[in-house]
């Protein structure tokens, strides 16, 4: 009997992932398209948006230094998607979680074994608060949290735009950084001489964090109970404003850490103005392209990942900007977003009503 | 005037839908409407009037049968090719947009312009010309969400008229309506037969059919059973086709005599507008017994049920289970007291779609060691509960993983009742138990809920249903207007019609009788 729910849950997967793919190839046409006219180049141009990531380690590495960000930003996501939150405020918290760990790693406690630990640890209570505020905002006031969870993404970008140039440059310095941090305060690299670090298992461990708690615990089971029907969840007596609340802090939490991984990695071992380059809304992105299923989010990001790589690249290398990703990236969420707020019941509807009609149109044609 | 030697205006023959899940909905359902009558179709909940009306309306397509309109066969592909056709359909939901006033309403869609302007001036006057003709009296201009329902309705019917509708198909109308809206409704059904028009009117209420229509169709159990010509039908005789037995079917119950469980005292609700809903309403339910809560939906009953439950605040008065008031408690505190809760709509309410059925088992529970211990779930256990249940229930399903969403409408409440009543409550409320529930699912839950009460639980049953109420209910409280208006003990000389009358504020009790059956 349960073979039939597995058979399903196979077909499931493969018509999502060749939803996926189906957009990705469709984005990449469209992309070739507009390289075509916009470059005097073009299949060159072409060769290094697909091609460029794998040539060189150093671009191997860079592409999945980016892959374990994009990862834990579309961990961040996932988990408030999933209780039905649509907190937009993993920006906010990566400043802050990045402010946070700043500040260890320019403290004394910086010079000393305790520098990543702490440092990751403050980051990630940072960000737990970030995410906190709009949640309790909702709950006790009612405020939207796709508003308030936004607005606090400008507090804390400006915020840390303060600091940085009030409190943390060293003095009579006019660059917009921090100074490095000390060699204690940055992640070990993985392999040498690429900038993959141990990020990428904090990403992975992420990654199965996420899964275990959606999945496993009787939290993340009332979640989810919670983003499939709210009223029903009251109904059977869940603390629905716990859930909303806890949600966004546990998502808070995963993007203070990617803060973390951003000033104390192997690219940055400092604190910069502007240093995420919007990856954390990208992470959006991975979110939606993996259908908020935390397994499926490096997947999404292995890929997505590839093609930011290839974009920056092609940036450096040809003529043509790298905001072609941003064409790419919306045609991908135009294609998979189109399909994506259909609820179940009328998804099973609209498949099982697709054989029909096929059959009437042949007799009206006969 | 003889319709033999002519075809009928709208005919379907051998129409058979099976709907995703297996629910056979219509079985090779035949019927023929003539021109200039009021057909009224009838049958029990889950009969498959409704979805025969939405194949004539283009909403849901056949498996196989045909349509015929005039002797001629068509196709409806969507609700649009049934408007062309002249068809037009009132939903029990309206389809208005309640922030326009009544005439925008009616012409939405095919407004008259002058250039590529809306001529309102026009639109006006049309829907007025419409209304008068037809004594679907409503101010035009008056925004819609500030007409009483029975307006709305007529706004409804006057939007399909005013496009061009011969034939009306009329979904439950008088389910929603007051006495006296049922009797305007009525009169202007009489107007538009007298002008050409013909009437499909789906119903319950038997009086109310004999009534108006001219010629009935019943089904039962996704078949036509048979076609009667209204002056030849009986009620009693109606009741019996629809049922299918000469017996209205009584559940065997043992004799109760518990202690007071649930006491309500004194209650007042409002709802989200602050208009009081339920006026110092008194009642108790013991221990071993059935107490009905009959009444015309919106009367205050579903509120009362949404407050014991815990889902709705309370104004004035007390609510105790077994003496101790529950007011200060939350949903789940309540569920901790033995409390357990059927609601009205299981896919709004009872269920959560995009979760398996093995979730959906234990949502209530999640604070139970069996199934989560320190946080974590018991995945195991709960397979082996869903399991469980599934085998008890006979619930029709892939496996405990499949989910909620691909069940039917039958299977999903037995999955609601399943977890509900998973351990025996003290305190058991329900709500419209089968209401859009096929026959077979239905006895089987009218069967539980006897067992449920048999073994000592305090039963709140709340339904439309009327021969639901008196098959299943030991005592019967009657709503009007948020207030008990009558009490019945139930016995084989209660009729619905008594209660009927009640429920529409005709007939009313002494104080000395309704307090006999009160306590």
């Amino acid at each position: 009997m349960s073979e039939a729910a597995t058979t399903r849950r196979w077909a499931v997967l493969r018509r999502e992932t060749g939803r996926a793919l189906g957009a990705a190839i469709i984005a990449l046409a469209v992309a070739f398209l507009i390289i075509l006219f916009s470059s005097k180049t073009p299949l060159q141009a072409f060769a290094t948006l697909t091609t460029a990531p794998i040539t060189k380690v150093r671009t191997v590495g860079l592409w999945i230094d980016d892959v374990a960000k994009l990862t834990v930003a579309g961990l961040a996501y996932s988990l408030v998607f999933q209780a039905r939150q649509f907190a937009l405020g993993v920006q906010g918290q990566v400043y802050v979680g990045a402010l946070a760990a700043s500040y260890i790693a320019l403290s004394p406690l910086g010079q000393t074994w305790c520098a990543i630990p702490l440092g990751i640890v403050c980051a990630m209570a940072g960000g737990a608060l970030w995410g906190f505020l709009p949640g309790i905002a909702k709950a006790r006031l009612g405020a939207n949290e796709i508003v308030s969870s936004l607005m606090l993404n400008y507090v804390a970008i400006e915020l840390a735009n303060y600091l940085i140039r009030v409190d943390l440059t060293t003095p009579n310095s006019r660059l917009l950084s921090t100074a490095p941090f000390p060699s204690t305060a940055v992640f070990p690299a993985l392999i040498p001489n690429t900038r993959i670090d141990i990020g990428l298992i904090f990403a992975l461990t992420s990654v199965v964090a996420v899964w275990f708690a959606l999945y496993r615990t009787s939290w993340g089971l009332k979640l989810r109970l919670v983003g499939h029907n709210s009223r029903f969840a009251q109904y059977a007596g869940i603390k629905e404003a716990f859930i909303i609340v806890s949600a966004m802090a546990a998502s808070g939490a995963l993007g203070g850490l990617l803060g973390a991984m951003f000033v104390e990695g192997r690219s940055f071992g400092k604190l910069a103005v502007s240093f995420e380059g919007n990856l954390a809304f990208e992470g959006l992105l991975i979110a939606i392209v993996a259908r908020n299923r935390p397994l499926a989010v490096p997947v999404a990001a292995l890929f997505y990942g590839y093609l930011r790589q290839g974009a920056q690249l092609m940036s450096i290398r040809t003529d043509v900007p790298s905001e072609i990703i941003v064409i790419v990236t919306a045609v991908i969420i135009l294609l998979v977003a189109s399909s994506y707020s259909v609820k179940p019941r009328a998804m099973l509807a609209a498949i099982t009503r697709s054989s029909r009609p096929a059959r009437t149109h042949v007799e009206a044609v006969k | 005037m003889t319709t033999e030697n002519m075809a009928p205006l709208l005919q379907a023959i051998g129409i058979s839908k099976t709907y995703p899940g297996g629910v056979v909905a219509n079985d090779n359902v035949n019927i023929a409407v003539n021109a200039g009558e009021v057909h009224a179709v009838v049958g029990e909940n889950g009969a498959g009037k409704s979805t025969l009306m939405k194949i004539l309306f283009g909403v849901e397509q056949a498996d196989s049968g045909e349509l015929r309109l005039v002797g001629e066969q068509v196709r409806f592909g969507s609700p649009r090719a049934a408007i062309n056709a002249g068809i037009g359909m009132v939903f029990q939901h309206f389809s208005l947009v309640p922030s326009f006033s009544a005439y925008e309403n009616i012409v939405l869609g095919s407004e008259p312009r002058s250039g590529i302007r809306f001529d309102r001036r026009k639109a006006i006057e049309e829907v007025r010309a419409l209304s008068a003709r037809f004594r679907l009296h409503v101010d035009p201009l008056q925004p819609v969400r500030q007409l009483p329902v029975g307006q709305q309705q007529r706004v409804e019917i006057l939007k399909a008229l005013y496009r061009g509708g011969r034939i009306l198909i009329l979904d439950e109308p008088t389910a929603v309506l007051t006495p006296q809206e049922v009797t305007e409704l009525f009169s202007a059904i009489r107007a538009l037969v007298a002008q050409g028009r013909t009437v499909i009117f789906i119903a319950h209420k038997l009086p109310e059919v004999l009534e108006i229509s001219s010629r009935i169709t019943v089904m039962r159990g996704g078949k036509t059973i048979g076609e009667i010509e209204t002056k030849d039908a009986t009620e009693q005789k109606l009741a019996n086709m629809m049922v299918g037995r000469e017996v209205t079917l009584r559940v065997e119950r043992k004799p109760y005599n518990g202690k007071v469980t649930l006491a309500v005292n004194r209650l007042s609700l409002m709802n989200e507008l602050r208009a009081t809903v339920c006026d110092d309403v008194s009642l108790t339910v013991r221990s071993g017994e059935i107490v009905g809560l009959a009444g015309v939906a919106g009367n205050g009953q579903a509120e009362l049920i949404e407050a014991i439950a815990g889902l709705r605040s309370v104004a004035g008065g007390d609510i105790a289970i077994g003496g101790e008031s529950i007011l200060p408690l939350g949903v789940r505190a309540r569920r901790g007291k033995g409390m357990a809760s059927i609601p009205e709509d299981r896919i709004s309410q009872g269920l959560a779609l995009g979760a398996s059925v093995a979730e959906n088992l234990v949502a209530t529970r999640l604070d139970d060691r069996l199934f989560a211990r320190g946080g974590l779930l018991d995945l195991g256990e709960m397979r082996a509960n869903a399991e469980r249940l599934i085998e008890r229930f006979s619930i029709r399903i892939d496996g405990p993983n499949a989910l909620a969403a691909t069940l039917s409408g039958g299977n999903m409440q037995k999955v609601v009742v399943a977890r509900e009543l998973s351990e025996q409550p003290r305190l058991l409320l329900v709500s419209q138990p089968t209401r859009g529930v096929d026959l077979g699912s239905t006895q089987f839950i009218w069967r539980i809920l006897t067992e449920t009460r048999n073994a000592g639980a305090a039963v709140l049953l709340s339904s439309a249903d009327l021969s639901e109420l008196l098959a299943l209910s030991d005592r019967l409280m009657v709503f009007y207007r948020g207030r008990i208006v009558a009490a019945f003990r139930n016995s084989d000389e209660l009729t619905t019609e008594m209660l009927g009358a009640c429920m529409l504020g005709l007939s009313r009790q002494s104080p000395e009788e309704m307090r006999a059956a009160l306590a």
